[in-house]
């Protein structure tokens, strides 16, 4: 069980370090912000299947961590450009 | 099982360095923040998997969330700047 | 192995072919609204699969719960994350030329 678990977290973190491309080249900052909730979701999920492997079950709270401040990051990042001046 | 764990070690290790390089050579502000972000995701992952859930939770709240919103706005506050002088008032229809 | 654990490591298949499904739309498909399209759904169904393949090795029902919970969290992120970039980007919001 624990070899499914590391090879399926292996094939993530394939996906995360191919997210990486996208963020680096994407033509336009919402592609980048894309590639990096996506490589959000997927740290969600490595440290998902990491805390079983590595029996530190505490390790769920730093993935709620993560999932909470994906909205964050998202929602900063699509502030509107002269909403926050006051005027 | 430690051949995969190795494995692990190796891609996550190499995404850092590369992630890292990337940030530190990119030219927008935007851009290298946004990498910033995905760096300090990548960051909270090494100390989880180093067992260190504590440092991966302080990590992933300040570095990765907090610290990139505040830059987000920071970033869009000088290209704001920038672009006032250049660009005009064709922005008529911002609340 | 008994088939229960076979059910729920297909589940954790299931959940890795999602997100590497998704990845390659990422990186593949032409233009933004498409790329969107593909993320939503990596986030959503590939991290339900993967959590409901790690649901026997909770030690117990909170952890069970709080797995649910990532879940949840990740997919309203998700979801209003996606309207947000998809919003900004149909109103064209002048960052883009940067």
């Amino acid at each position: 069980m624990s070899t499914l678990l590391l090879g399926v977290a292996l094939v993530l973190m394939a996906g995360i370090a191919a997210g990486l491309i996208r963020v680096a080249v994407g033509p336009t900052p919402s592609d980048r912000m894309m590639a990096a909730q996506l490589m959000g979701t997927s740290g969600i999920g490595v440290v998902l299947l990491l805390a079983p492997v590595l029996a530190v079950p505490a390790l769920i709270d730093v993935a709620l961590i993560f999932s909470l401040l994906a909205a964050v990051a998202v929602a900063a990042f699509t502030r509107r450009r002269r909403a926050d001046n006051g005027d | 099982m430690n051949l995969l764990l190795a494995l692990f070690d190796l891609l996550l290790t190499l995404t850092l360095v590369g992630l890292a390089v990337v940030t530190l050579t990119s030219r927008e502000p935007r851009r290298a923040v946004i990498l910033f972000i995905a760096f300090g995701l990548l960051l909270a992952l090494v100390w989880a998997r180093l067992r260190a859930p504590d440092l991966a939770l302080a990590e992933a709240a300040i570095g990765a969330g907090l610290s990139g919103a505040l830059m987000l706005a920071a970033a869009r506050r000088a290209s704001d700047r920038n672009s006032v002088s250049t660009e005009g008032s064709n922005r008529e229809d911002a609340p | 192995m008994d088939p229960l654990h076979l059910v729920f490591g297909a589940s954790l298949i299931a959940g890795a072919f999602f997100f590497v499904a998704g990845t390659v739309g990422l990186i593949r498909l032409p233009d933004r609204f498409s790329r969107l399209h593909a993320l939503t759904k990596a986030d959503n169904v590939g991290l339900g699969f993967i959590v409901l393949g790690l649901m026997p090795l909770a030690p117990d029902i909170f952890y069970a719960l709080k797995l649910v919970l990532v879940w949840l969290l990740v997919v309203i992120a998700g979801a209003t994350g996606a309207h947000l970039i998809a919003k900004r980007a149909l109103r064209g919001d002048g960052e883009d030329v940067l």
